[in-house]
């Protein structure tokens, strides 16, 4: 039983789109935080 | 080590690399630290980190070399179930979450894990508690290191003695310099360039060689990675996921970041970072699936993930994956110091040489110990296979399994289960450890962590049922806000 090409690009652009948008959303909530006083 | 003949980096790159990140750190370490002025500042970074910086950190120190070297590895060994087993590690950030929360609330004047125990339950358990978690804690920092070395020498050709101290020393420099609050901030800036590199080089990989291509291939040569029914695989996956929560659950690393971060936060934070990091070693390993695609030919199985990237990419790749692995390894090193010396000040010097030590005692001993971590890591790491058990990373990360997996129950224990029996707490880390180790020699380097867990289990529920020890959870918080500059 193998895995499909559809299955397998399906999990890693899945994945890829996650550790893309990470470090926007990273970004975002320490401007957020930075804003509010609440870094630290 | 690597079987490489040709580092994928010219030297001289490497070392302009070297040169600005360590300077960057360093310099970041020492402006985020300016104004730390107790230990409490030092050690916990003010208790009050905010979201942002709190699911970073917690990414940022569970993204090790391993993940960005070995994910790739795993996914040429053990094909798709490999990435997606080493991602099931991020079980460990997301099931702490709750128990980041319960420590926030039992003692929000707590320092480290070793408080915990003590309080909870007594000396005895506290100090057997501290040989597990020093021993853990030093063999991480000790493979670190090495990792360190060993990875530079491979990419750049820089000699292994020579990578491993200037990374070290780096780390020492700017977690003596800024405590948790700069390895906090370096988390940050180290988990944007982490991810965001992985995920450039992630999507360059299937722009240029296509899932049909990688699918086709793969097929051709190697069909069992595609395989969903690899046992070898599926034992790998259960494995990861027990050593990796034991290695959460019980380390300071994550205990003094409990501590430290905001009201509120602790739960958000390993959540959130335990769900983003599960995307990080399926990007990594998946890389690897591309070699038969591309025609590489893999001399080193660590090694496929920067070959695939100064293939793809060529010296452009080979920067970002330097960056990459510098960043990784940074942000675990800073973090394994900062909190192992927290526990030996805390602990150790507090705990049983200067029960008086004033807070700036502390603050200045946390510094001493910093150093003192960081020649005694860097004399282990120097000497690597010329002590017995420090042979490779594998094998040194295998043989702390027991140690890490016995420590599970007594933890989960301690913080939900009233009646939980404090001298069973310690014959199960005793008793999971030794039979653990046993196991690691007489059976194979893959069932310690297993049988070190299966047996402090057995031992921790026998001990409470034999002798239930009810337990005021208040006591926590109560002795927890005199602890500081008291005796113990």
């Amino acid at each position: 039983m193998t895995i499909s090409t559809t299955a397998l690009s399906i999990i890693v652009v899945i994945a890829t789109l996650v550790a893309t948008l990470t470090p926007i959303l990273l970004i975002a909530l320490f401007i957020r935080d930075w804003k509010k006083g609440r870094l630290w | 080590m690597t079987g490489l003949d040709d580092p994928i980096l010219p030297t001289s790159i490497a070392w302009g690399l070297l040169a600005a990140f360590s300077v960057l750190w360093v310099v970041l370490g020492w402006w985020l630290g300016r104004r730390n002025k107790t230990a409490e500042d030092h050690m916990l970074a003010g208790r009050n980190v905010g979201l942002a910086l709190a699911t970073a950190t917690a990414m940022a120190t569970w993204v090790t070399a391993n993940t960005t070297m070995t994910a790739p590895q795993l996914a040429l060994q053990l094909g798709v179930w490999g990435m997606l087993g080493y991602s099931l590690g991020a079980l460990g950030l997301i099931l702490f979450a709750p128990l980041a929360r319960r420590i926030r609330e039992l003692m929000p004047r707590g320092f480290t894990s070793g408080d915990f125990i003590r309080l909870r339950f007594g000396t005895f358990t506290w100090r057997v508690f501290l040989v597990v978690s020093l021993i853990y804690a030093f063999g991480w920092l000790v493979s670190m290191a090495m990792a360190g070395g060993v990875l530079i020498n491979a990419l750049a050709g820089i000699d292994y003695r020579v990578g491993m101290t200037v990374i070290l020393t780096v780390c020492v420099i700017y977690t003596l310099l800024g405590g948790l609050r700069a390895v906090i901030g370096t988390d940050f800036i180290q988990t944007i360039i982490i991810i965001a590199g992985a995920a450039f080089i992630a999507w360059l990989t299937i722009d240029k060689v296509g899932f049909e291509a990688i699918h086709f291939n793969l097929m051709e040569e190697r069909p069992e990675l595609l395989s969903l029914l690899f046992p070898a695989a599926i034992m790998f996956l259960f494995n990861n996921l027990l050593f990796g929560v034991g290695e959460i659950f019980h380390s300071n690393v994550w205990w003094s970041r409990a501590f430290a971060f905001g009201r509120n936060v602790g739960f958000r934070a390993y959540l959130f970072g335990g769900l983003l990091w599960l995307s990080i070693p399926i990007v990594a390993g998946f890389i690897a699936l591309a070699t038969p695609a591309l025609g590489i030919n893999v001399p080193a199985a660590d090694m496929v993930g920067p070959l695939v990237a100064a293939e793809v990419l060529g010296l452009t790749g080979a920067i970002v994956v330097f960056i990459v692995v510098f960043a990784a390894l940074a942000s675990s090193l800073d973090s394994l110091l900062a909190a192992t010396s927290d526990l030996v000040t805390r602990d150790i010097y507090r705990g049983h040489i200067r029960p008086r030590a004033s807070e700036q005692h502390q603050f200045r001993a946390t510094k001493v110990i910093v150093v003192l971590l960081g020649l005694l890591t860097w004399l282990a790491a120097s000497y690597r296979g010329e002590i017995p058990i420090v042979g490779s990373l594998a094998e040194l990360l295998y043989f702390t399994g027991a140690f890490v997996a016995s420590a599970i129950w007594p933890i989960v224990a301690g913080l939900y289960w009233k009646q939980a029996n404090p001298q069973g707490a310690a014959w199960s880390m005793i008793l999971g450890s030794g039979i653990g180790l046993a196991s690691y020699f007489l059976i194979g380097f893959y069932v310690a962590a297993l049988v070190g867990a299966a047996v402090s289990l057995a031992v921790m529920v026998l001990a409470t049922w034999l002798a239930p020890r009810p337990f005021d959870w208040d006591r926590l918080a109560r002795e927890d806000t005199h602890a500081m500059g008291s005796p113990a």
